[in-house]
């Protein structure tokens, strides 16, 4: 550990002298944090290191998560390719899959044991014996709500089940609906709906050998349950995506929903009072004792087979994860994108930002939840490549809609969900 | 212009620019067709005619066709009923006619991603502003979700997009009417044809060149239409709206099955290239008739 780390420190000494390289490093960043304020913070922060960082200059190109799934391929194909680029877990199997990925095993190591990540937010990059991306930020979905709706049909904030959806039911009155649920054929409602997956039992959708492990009991019950309360959401939430959840709820016409934050959309489109915004874990099973939910931590791959690119891109890397910068990346949207590093969860640059601060319990569950969040297909501590193919088509989602579209039997649905995963995995 | 050998040498660089941007890409699909690529940029092996076996022998490409033949005829009745309505209304003379001509377009020349954000927001049960019209005029008693069914998540599809796309039918009709000789009209006046009787033994016969031709470049345009259908729904609920196009993309970008997804995009190609050939020579033999 200590020699890894006097290479490092030689290497980024020789790196900020400028002394290695005629020339310095040029390093292209793909991000898909598209919103012009965090495109904005970005240049910041890479402006400051850039600065500190004579022989390393990183320049930042915006993509589109739409676009980014067919695009990054075709670039490295083409010997265009960026040389750092933000992902998701399932992303990073498919980069992987052509060759395309560096493993980052010293630098994790080195950065787990200067910052300590949080388990949930590197295992999902863990597998085949690297690691294959550094943790950058983290989101966690919780169920949302005002203490003041509560309060006046007076409730407590639902802990399983059965509660929430009698909560759900007492808020569906006057034209509002007690819950927002998504039905859409979409990474949204795979998100949702793996929520509840979480907290029946049925987190795991593989088995060990790689086959699907998703035809089962708790699933079923996950799938009945979410359908039951699907009922109590607007007509249209069949087409949802995250913003019309957000809007809903920021409309006040739905007393509930799953979210990774509403800070953003309640600060400015709503009331903008941090006493009566309510966050909670996302209710669980009766028959469990805990509530889980399900967490993306987004994470950097390093993608270029040039070792002195590699060595400048590992610098930068280890520098944004310093707090004193960390806590700046992550309030780029603030109350949005949660801390992957112990001391980063302590750093002052996020704490003191003034959104988080104004709403700093809301944030504080947030971190507290995301911390017992898993991701379907990255459970076990193996990763199989179709888990690329199965979030792509959103077989989670689309088993929903034959429940709440066709009219199928939760058991069915899932009987069928199961079936087409076994085809996907099979291809 | 009698040489022909100067007038290939005009067209020459045209033809060289669609070798380049329309026929290379198309013999790459039918390559690619062949083999058995996944994600886009991998390598793939040669297996013959297996994904056309595959393709043809499922189910998802035949049901996607049958949405696509459902879209082109539900909006080609739509856009035309409505296209023609405007034409024979703006080809009337009345104070603001031009004006009127002009501002038709409006529509058609919005940006699909405006349009849709304007669709979705005017239908959503979360503040949109068409369900509570509809509860005010007693059409319906609750809020509905137009994109929640089957059936009403096609049917809204297909009248935004006729939406968007009647006005550019519109004018074309229009300027159909305007080559109509008005002379017509005058001698049918005068020997006491009916409104009626003039629409059906004038106008409507001496509008069907406009008629077919529209009726081929608009069902080509329509076959092919993807942003709306993708950006509103993206193929569902449960598929219900998963047309050719939305597959293609689906298979190449979501399930990773690029030679899959190539496959069904040449079966497509000859599909629309055989409805124009037959097309192109039903126009002519009715031109040649006429």
């Amino acid at each position: 550990m200590r020699t890894r780390l006097l290479a490092v420190a030689s290497l980024a000494s020789m790196l900020l002298a400028g002394t290695a390289y005629a020339e310095p490093v040029s390093l292209t960043l793909w991000h898909m944090e598209q919103p012009p304020h965090r495109v904005q913070r970005m240049q910041e922060l890479l402006d400051e290191f850039n600065k500190a960082h004579p022989g390393v200059q990183v320049k930042q190109e915006p993509q589109s998560w739409g676009e980014v799934y067919a695009k990054a391929p075709a670039a490295f194909a083409a010997g265009n390719g960026p040389d750092m680029l933000f992902t998701i877990p399932d992303f990073t199997t498919l980069i992987k899959g052509i060759d395309a990925l560096v493993p980052v095993d010293d630098l994790a190591k080195d950065l787990e044991a200067k910052h300590g990540f949080v388990p949930a937010t590197i295992a999902p990059y863990q597998y085949d014996g690297h690691t294959w991306a550094i943790p950058a930020y983290n989101m966690a979905i919780s169920m949302w709500y005002r203490n003041s709706a509560l309060k006046a049909a007076g409730i407590e904030v639902p802990k399983t089940w059965s509660e929430w959806k009698a909560a759900a039911e007492k808020l569906s009155a006057d034209g509002k609906y007690g819950i927002g649920l998504p039905a859409n054929k979409q990474l949204y409602t795979d998100q949702t709906v793996y929520s509840f997956m979480v907290n029946s039992g049925a987190a795991d959708i593989y088995n060990e050998d790689g086959s699907i492990a998703f035809d089962k009991p708790q699933t079923v019950e996950a799938y009945q349950t979410y359908a039951d309360l699907q009922k109590l959401s607007p007509p249209d939430s069949t087409s949802w995506t995250w913003g019309e959840a957000e809007a809903c709820f920021a409309s006040a016409s739905c007393g509930t929903i799953l979210q990774f934050s509403v800070i953003n959309t309640y600060e400015t489109q709503a009331e903008a009072d941090p006493a009566d915004l309510g966050v909670a874990p996302v209710p669980h099973a009766d028959n469990q004792s805990d509530s889980a939910t399900i967490s993306y931590s987004n994470a950097i791959m390093l993608t270029t087979k040039d070792e002195a690119k590699q060595a400048g891109a590992k610098v930068f890397l280890a520098w944004l994860l310093e707090p004193q910068n960390y806590g700046r990346f992550l309030t780029m949207e603030p109350g949005l994108f949660l801390p992957v590093t112990n001391d980063g969860a302590k750093a002052e640059s996020f704490w003191s930002d003034p959104i988080v601060t104004k709403y700093k319990s809301q944030v504080e569950t947030m971190v507290a939840n995301s911390q017992t969040g898993k991701l379907f297909g990255f459970t076990t501590g193996k990763v199989f490549p179709s888990i690329g193919a199965i979030s792509g088509q959103n077989v989670i989602a689309e088993t929903l809609q034959k429940i709440v579209v066709d009219g199928q039997s939760a058991a069915d649905a899932v009987k069928a969900g199961q079936a087409r995963m076994s085809e996907i995995a099979a291809k | 212009m009698t040489n022909p050998r100067l007038a290939l040498l005009f067209v020459a660089p045209a033809l060289l620019f669609l070798i380049a941007v329309l026929g290379w890409p198309l013999v790459q699909a039918v390559i690619l067709s062949f083999q058995n690529v996944g994600v886009i940029g991998t390598e793939g092996e040669w297996i013959g005619f297996d994904n056309y076996a595959a393709v043809l022998g499922g189910s998802n490409f035949w049901r996607a066709l049958g949405r696509s033949l459902l879209w082109v005829v539900a909006n080609a009745i739509v856009q035309t009923a409505v296209a023609l309505g405007v034409a024979l209304i703006l080809h009337q003379k009345f104070p603001g006619v031009r004006v009127a001509r002009t501002w038709i377009i409006l529509t058609w020349i919005v940006p699909t991603v405006v349009v849709v954000i304007i669709w979705r927001w005017l239908l959503s049960t979360s503040g949109g502003m068409v369900n509570p019209l509809l509860i005010q005029a007693g059409i319906i008693q609750r809020p509905i979700g137009f994109f929640a069914t089957r059936e009403s998540a096609m049917t809204t599809l297909v009248l935004i997009n006729s939406w968007r796309w009647f006005p550019f039918v519109a004018l074309m009709m229009l300027a159909g009417l305007t080559r109509i000789p008005s002379d017509l009209y005058e001698a049918a006046r005068i020997d006491g044809a009916t409104a009626w009787k003039r629409f059906t033994r004038i106008t409507w016969p001496l509008l069907q060149p406009t008629l077919m031709m529209l009726g081929v470049v608009g069902t080509l345009l329509s076959f092919n239409v993807f942003d709306v259908i993708w950006l509103l729904t993206a193929g569902g609920p449960s598929q219900a709206t998963q047309t050719l196009p939305v597959l293609i993309y689906e298979t190449a970008f979501k399930g990773y099955r690029l030679s899959e997804a190539a496959t069904v995009s040449v079966l497509t190609s000859l599909l629309l290239m055989g409805f124009a050939l037959l097309a192109t020579r039903a126009m002519t033999a009715s031109e040649e008739a006429r």
